[in-house]
Parts: C-alpha cells; sequence; structure tokens
C-alpha cells in the first residue's frame, strides 16, 4: 500500500506564508499563554503560583483572545487564521537528539543500513516543529485559549528518514475548526520539506478547547465525534494482554519539557498543574506518545504513519500498564499497535497506531 | 556427516562432577549481608578445595560470576582465585547470563575438559543481594564524566551546571527487565495466568521445597557439600515446618493487578538471597589421579532464549524449549529420567513449565513435536528441595543444583545397581534457560 504525494498535508492555497520576525521559542510562548491564563481567568491559585508569569511584561501584550475567558461561549463567530508560519533552517542537533531518544527509550538507528548518519527518531522531529505550530497558536488573530488547550490526537507521516543535522524548513498552520461535544476541535498541522521541497514528514495535531462552543464561520465545520468511535478505546475499557509497564517518576514532565521545549505548566508540578486546573502534574501525550512508538518494532528504513489517540492524562508519578503489539518483524512488518493504560482504574491512557506508508 | 558427528562425539572425553561446595545461603540483609562477592566466592571455592584436597593445585580454568556486580568486580573470579588456596597461575573467567550463570560455567568448564583443553576446572558463581551495587543516576553520572573530560575551570562548571538535586538520589538495582520494565515477578504473573497455575498447587511446591531441604540436611546430605559461612550452617530461608496451610495464609504479592486471582505470595516466590556455590570438574583421568571418585558425568547442555517482549511468551518458560531440545540430541524421554530438577524461581515458573510439556498444543504449535513432551513424576522432582527453601543467590543455583544433583545421582546408582540420570532445568532473565543432563558415573 502506497500512499501518494496528494494525501500530505499542503497548506490551503488560500493561505499566506508569512515568516516569523524571531525563530519560535516556547518558553516565552508559554510565558505569554500562562500569563494571559492567570491573569485574566483562571484562579488566585494560577496567580499565586504563577507570580513570575503574571508579571511577565508579555502579558501585556496578549492576543486578545486569550485574554478574554470569563465568558464560556465564544459570542462572535470563529475562523482560524488564514497564515501559515515557515521558518526556514531548522536542524537536530546531535547532542539534544541523543538526549531525546533517551529521556522517551528510543534507541538512535542510521539513516540507512551501514551509514555513520544517524536518522532522526519520528517523535523528536514532532518537537522540532512543535514551537512553529506553537508559534500559530498564540498568534493574536488565532480564536481559542491555548493555554488548557487538549490534546486530543496526533497523526504523523513520516515519509522519509531525516539525518540528524540536516537543514528543514518547517511550515504550520491551521486548519477543520470544528465543534466536539465538548467544546471546539482545530487541527494544527506542520510539514518539514528539504530545501529541495521535499516533504519528509508532515504531522497533524487535533486539540481540544474545552467548554469553547460557537458557531463556526465557513464551510468546513463539522462535528468530531468520529475521533472518538473508531478505537479500542472503548467503554467500558478491555485491556489487552500486557507486555510491559512504564513507571514513570514525578519528574517524568521536567524530564521531557527538558528535551522537547514544552514547558506547559500542567506537566512541570503539582502546585503549576492544579493552578491550571489539574489534579497533578501530567505526562506530555507526546511523551508517551514517543516512547510507545519507540517500543514497536517499526524498521528503520520504511516510511510509515503513527497515530495516537489520548484518552485519560497520565497523573504523575504513574505506573503505566502497556500492550505493545507488532504485526509481523522486519521485512515482514505490517504494522504495530501500542495500548496504555492505568492498570488500577482499568482507564486507557493512549491508543498509538503505526502503518507501513 | 553423520560419520564426522558421531566421530566427533567419541573423541570427546568425559567431563565427571567429583566435588561441590557452598556457602549457606542467607536472607539478604541478613547474616551475609556484610560478605561481598568476592568474600563468598572465595570461601565457597576455599571449601571445595579443602574438600577435594587441592590446595595449591594449578587448575585448567575457573569459571565464575555474578548478576548484581559492582564495576570494581571486572575480575571477580580471579581475584577470588588469587585470595584462595589454589595456586595462583590458575586462570580465571567471569560469565554472566543472569539466573543460569552457575549452569552456563558448568557447562564451559565440562566443554574445556571434554574436547581436551584443560583436565580439571572449577565452576561455580555468587550474588549478594545485600552487598549490591548502588549506581548513581544517570544525569550525576553524566555530570561526574564530563567533570573528568573537562580541562578548564568554565568547562568544569559547566559539567556540574546541569545537576539536579533528583540526581543525587541514587539508582538501585530492579529485578525489572530493561525492555518491557515489567519484574519478574509481574512477568510470571503473567505465565500463572495464561496456564491457570493454583495457588494450591503453588504452595504444594513450596510446602515440598522446604520439607525435602530439611529432611536433606537432617539426613546429613549437605554435610560434604556445604561449608559454614559467618556463623550459619544452613540455609536460613528453610522453614522445616511449612505447610500448605501455613502458605495459604499469605498475602498475593504480584499479579495483584491482573484481573483474576492473584496467587504468587512470598512463600511460593523466592526471597532475595546472598550466597556462593563451586563444583569440581574434572577429566576422569585427573580424578583418579588425585583419588577422587566422580559422582556424576556431565552429559550435554541447552540453552533456549524465548520472545518474552511481545508478549509472545513468559519470560521464564525458555527451560520449557530447552529441554525438549536437549533429550531429542540425546536420544532420551522425559521418562528415563530419575531425577528432574526444576529451578524454583516461582512456584508457578515449575508448573507452567511442567503443564507446557504436558499440553498436546503448546508441543504441537511450539515446540513442533507430534506428542507431548509428557508428564514429570512429581516423586522424582526436587527431592532435595530447591531454590524456594534454599534461597537463590542468582549465579550461584546453578553450582548448588549440580553439586547436589550430581551426589543424588550416585548415592541412587550405588543403591539400585544402575545408572542414573538427571535433568536439570534453570530461567532466567532475559527470556533465557539452560537445560543439563547429568548421568551418574
Amino acid at each position: 500500500m502506497t500512499r501518494s504525494a496528494e494525501q500530505l498535508p499542503t497548506v490551503p492555497e488560500n493561505y499566506e506564508q508569512v515568516q516569523p520576525a524571531a525563530k519560535p521559542n516556547l518558553g516565552l510562548l508559554y510565558a505569554t499563554a500562562g500569563a494571559s491564563a492567570a491573569g485574566g481567568f483562571a484562579s488566585d491559585a494560577a496567580a499565586r503560583a504563577l507570580p513570575a508569569l503574571r508579571k511577565s511584561p508579555l502579558g501585556k501584550v496578549l492576543p486578545a483572545s486569550l485574554l478574554n475567558r470569563g465568558g464560556d461561549r465564544l459570542r462572535a463567530a470563529l475562523e482560524v487564521p488564514k497564515i501559515a508560519h515557515v521558518v526556514e533552517g531548522l536542524t537536530v542537533d546531535a547532542e539534544w537528539h541523543e538526549k531525546f531518544c533517551r529521556v522517551v527509550h528510543a534507541t538512535p538507528r542510521p539513516l540507512v543500513p551501514g551509514s555513520s548518519e544517524t536518522a532522526v527518531f519520528s517523535g523528536a522531529l514532532h518537537s522540532l516543529a512543535f514551537p512553529v505550530a506553537m508559534s500559530v497558536l498564540t498568534r493574536q488573530d488565532f480564536p481559542l485559549p491555548v493555554m488548557g488547550m487538549v490534546h486530543l490526537t496526533n497523526s504523523v507521516q513520516h515519509v522519509m528518514n531525516v539525518a540528524v543535522g540536516e537543514e528543514l524548513t518547517a511550515t504550520a498552520w491551521t486548519e477543520n475548526l470544528r465543534t466536539h461535544r465538548a467544546g471546539t476541535v482545530v487541527d494544527a498541522v506542520v510539514t518539514l520539506t528539504r530545501n529541495d521541497g521535499t516533504v519528509v514528514w508532515a504531522g497533524r495535531s487535533g486539540y481540544l478547547a474545552k467548554g469553547q462552543t460557537a458557531a463556526i464561520a465557513g464551510e468546513g465545520a463539522r462535528t468530531s465525534e468520529e475521533e472518538w468511535t473508531d478505537s479500542s478505546l472503548t467503554v467500558p475499557f478491555n485491556a489487552p494482554q500486557q507486555t510491559a509497564q512504564w513507571s514513570l517518576k514525578a519528574d517524568t514532565g521536567r524530564e521531557y519539557a527538558g528535551v522537547s521545549g514544552d514547558y506547559n505548566p500542567i506537566h512541570l508540578s503539582g502546585p503549576s498543574a492544579k493552578a491550571l486546573g489539574m489534579k497533578g502534574a501530567i505526562a506530555h501525550g507526546m511523551y508517551t506518545a514517543s516512547r510507545a512508538l519507540a517500543a514497536t518494532g517499526v524498521p528503520s528504513e520504511v516510511p510509515f504513519s503513527w497515530s495516537v489517540e489520548f484518552a485519560a492524562p497520565v497523573l504523575l508519578p504513574a505506573t503505566v500498564a502497556v500492550s505493545v503489539h507488532d504485526d509481523g518483524r522486519r521485512e515482514h512488518w505490517n504494522g504495530s499497535r501500542v495500548i496504555a493504560w492505568n492498570p488500577k482504574r482499568n482507564k486507557p491512557h493512549l491508543e498509538l497506531v503505526v502503518k507501513p506508508l | 556427516m553423520d560419520n564426522i558427528q558421531q566421530n566427533a562425539q567419541q573423541s570427546l572425553r568425559r567431563a565427571v562432577v567429583v566435588a561441590g561446595n557452598r556457602i549457606p545461603f542467607a536472607r539478604a540483609g541478613g547474616a551475609h549481608a556484610n560478605a561481598s562477592n568476592q568474600d563468598m566466592l572465595t570461601a565457597a571455592i576455599d571449601g571445595l578445595v579443602a574438600r577435594a584436597g587441592i590446595s595449591g593445585e594449578r587448575l585448567g580454568a575457573v569459571a565464575g560470576g555474578a548478576v548484581l556486580k559492582h564495576s570494581r568486580d571486572f575480575n571477580l573470579t580471579r581475584e577470588a582465585v588469587l585470595g584462595s588456596a589454589l595456586d595462583p597461575a590458575t586462570p580465571a573467567f567471569d560469565i554472566q547470563m543472569a539466573c543460569a550463570t552457575g549452569m552456563e560455567t558448568v557447562s564451559t568448564i565440562s566443554n574445556k575438559i571434554r574436547v581436551g583443553q584443560i583436565e580439571a576446572g572449577i565452576a561455580g558463581g555468587v550474588d549478594s543481594a545485600s552487598d549490591a551495587p548502588i549506581a548513581v543516576s544517570e544525569g550525576l553520572r553524566r555530570a561526574l564524566l564530563q567533570l573528568q573530560r573537562a580541562k578548564t575551570p568554565t568547562q568544569k562548571l559547566k559539567a556540574l551546571k546541569n545537576l539536579r538535586p533528583n540526581d543525587l538520589v541514587p539508582a538501585a538495582p530492579t529485578t525489572g527487565e530493561p525492555r518491557t520494565g515489567l519484574s519478574m515477578g509481574e512477568h510470571q504473573a503473567l505465565t500463572t495466568q495464561q496456564w491457570g497455575v493454583s495457588r494450591e498447587d503453588q504452595d504444594q511446591i513450596a510446602a515440598s521445597s522446604h520439607q525435602n531441604l530439611a529432611a536433606a540436611y537432617d539426613r546429613g546430605f549437605f554435610d560434604d557439600l556445604v561449608t559454614p559461612f559467618k556463623g550459619v550452617s544452613k540455609d536460613n530461608n528453610m522453614r522445616a515446618d511449612s505447610t500448605v496451610e501455613k502458605l495459604s495464609t499469605l498475602n498475593p504479592v504480584f499479579g495483584k493487578k491482573l484481573s483474576g486471582e492473584a496467587t504468587m505470595t512470598a512463600g511460593n516466590s523466592t526471597p532475595l538471597t546472598d550466597g556462593a556455590s563451586a563444583v569440581l570438574i574434572t577429566s576422569e583421568d585427573w580424578a583418579s589421579e588425585h583419588h577422587l571418585t566422580p559422582m556424576a558425568e556431565v552429559v550435554d547442555s541447552e540453552a533456549a532464549a524465548v520472545d518474552f517482549v511481545s508478549g509472545n511468551e513468559g519470560l521464564l518458560m525458555a527451560p520449557a524449549y530447552a529441554v525438549p531440545r536437549l533429550l531429542a540430541r540425546q536420544g532420551l524421554t522425559l521418562q528415563d529420567m530419575d531425577l528432574i530438577e526444576i529451578h524454583e524461581a516461582f512456584a508457578s515458573t515449575v508448573l507452567a513449565i511442567m503443564a507446557a510439556w504436558e499440553s498436546e498444543e503448546f508441543c504441537r504449535d511450539r515446540l513442533g513435536l507430534s506428542e507431548p513432551v509428557g508428564t514429570v513424576d512429581r516423586s522424582k522432582l526436587n527431592v532435595n528441595g530447591s531454590s524456594l527453601a534454599a534461597g537463590h543467590p542468582f549465579a550461584a543455583t546453578g553450582g548448588r543444583i549440580v553439586a547436589s544433583t550430581a551426589k543424588e545421582l550416585a548415592a541412587r546408582a550405588k543403591a539400585e545397581g544402575r545408572p542414573q540420570t538427571a535433568l536439570i532445568s534453570v530461567c532466567a532473565a532475559g527470556g533465557q534457560g539452560v537445560a543439563m543432563i547429568l548421568r551418574s558415573v
């Protein structure tokens, strides 16, 4: 089964492609979004927990949409900015890549068998692309509040291996705004291209803005119940046979933040997460997704797609039961499936499906 | 081809077990808590050397090993030899195959003798769960290594800059499988569930282990197999008065998160233990020159490994594969065995392996056999007790089983006036296992 290039996401024709003034910096983006949360709508606890953010000068230049979170409903019709951010000259640093792989238990593989170059782990490419996606999500004209958004799904087409040190261009945009029974969902799409224009990697993340319901402008609006139906994460959850266990320590979120640059306070500590309405610090969805992907037997030289659906968040520290199933090995590999769940409460955390492209 | 193989077989010499010695096994954190691996292995070798009267002898090789090993123990066995009564000109090397380490040392020394490379050697192993290496955290380790490479003060500061308070927490060894993150007990709980092994059967195996070991001590069986160490003369995990009823009161410790009843308790799982063992294996000529009486021949051994990572097979099920292959190679069946030793990592390991051999489906689909391997006669199983009672200092277990089995074979052959054959099966971490056949001489 081969997938034609048409099925790779492309920037919609009516979108304007712009280069952000500076390279997106996640720390600043979160400071922006966090300050809005602390200053705009969250509890006093948030204000106490995030004094630095509240005092941040960035809070003064917040997008209006982030600050205006008092109401449960957005009154105006929603529309995503018809803008794609393009950032050139991104590279994966060798030392960073090794660290990333260590944290998510991935084994670095050669670019092709026998090559002295290292192929970048697909989960690390997501981290490379993520700040560019965030730069779109935190634009002033982006209609949904970023802080507290829930990462529902993530699907990646890993078209070809990228070498550590190779120069790439990231293009990110948002599209497919749609209603969901719990709010509004939007897709953040990022493609990574070589200098010759070849798309090597494309990722699509579905984010839910909880409680945000409003009319959606344009024709593309639709409901997205389908994301919950076609999956193994059914209710009641039928746990598969366990093959592995992840013992996640309390600092797992800080550790992954250290390599991914994703310092979202909901992952860093109990107080910072509680300030944002979580029960405690939760593991990054992409950390669990990367660990799940690293546990599969996907052969390093095969183009593949992986998609992950997140259910209950992993409250840290945690003992996570895992089932890894590979359909065939090496040249006979035909796909993999990983399910991770909370064995005590029998609640699913995620399902990852990997297929050859 | 057949001829060449036969000739090769014929040109091999016999390797015979002439003596064995171990120190009593002690529960971790107890009697041997302050003894190092080297202390215990040296004591086991010295006891063996004294018993066999080979003080000052230069042996062809000593093979030993430990599963939990300090980095300073890189030449553990050689250091033990240097501290022993053996000729310091005796070479030594370390082997590590998790809980099958001791079995692999026996196999290796025997093979060296069989092909004529050496005349005599010692195989053994040691483990201390008390004196276990504590490693610094990954963060601290990397920072210290970077610090060591740093030349300028700035580089040194940079190396320490990334340290976090959490990095100062040491990393203790665990029994977790690196690839799955599941402890050995949790892995075995999956196998226990898969084979539907009952709590009562497990407790029965455990009670028999304690009762058999105690009876063997009572009749003096271990008098020439065990040397007292640090004031301990018997395995201190042993409970002579153990019964199924008493064991049935214990709470389960593994498999509690699985659906179905959790059946694995501290009573039917082996405890962490400290101890060491050593076995003297020689050619028949060397034995007679040194006025030593061979107890049993090491006939053959077979290692197997299974894919437990995918969940395709249980972590400790490799012996279920190794044994049928070994029997087939030797033209033997389970029914030809007079003694069967199945290492009791957990009572349910023994029961699951035996159930597999009885299962038509398993033997057909997994082993490619037209008939089941067969049923183990319980009266031949672990007759002098096994790891549930004695304890299981990982690398020392193989030497314990080989020495005891060789002695039992010799005694039975003498009593019954016919040769006796024994099968030994030891499972190991990493989905591995080693099977061995011993025969009286």
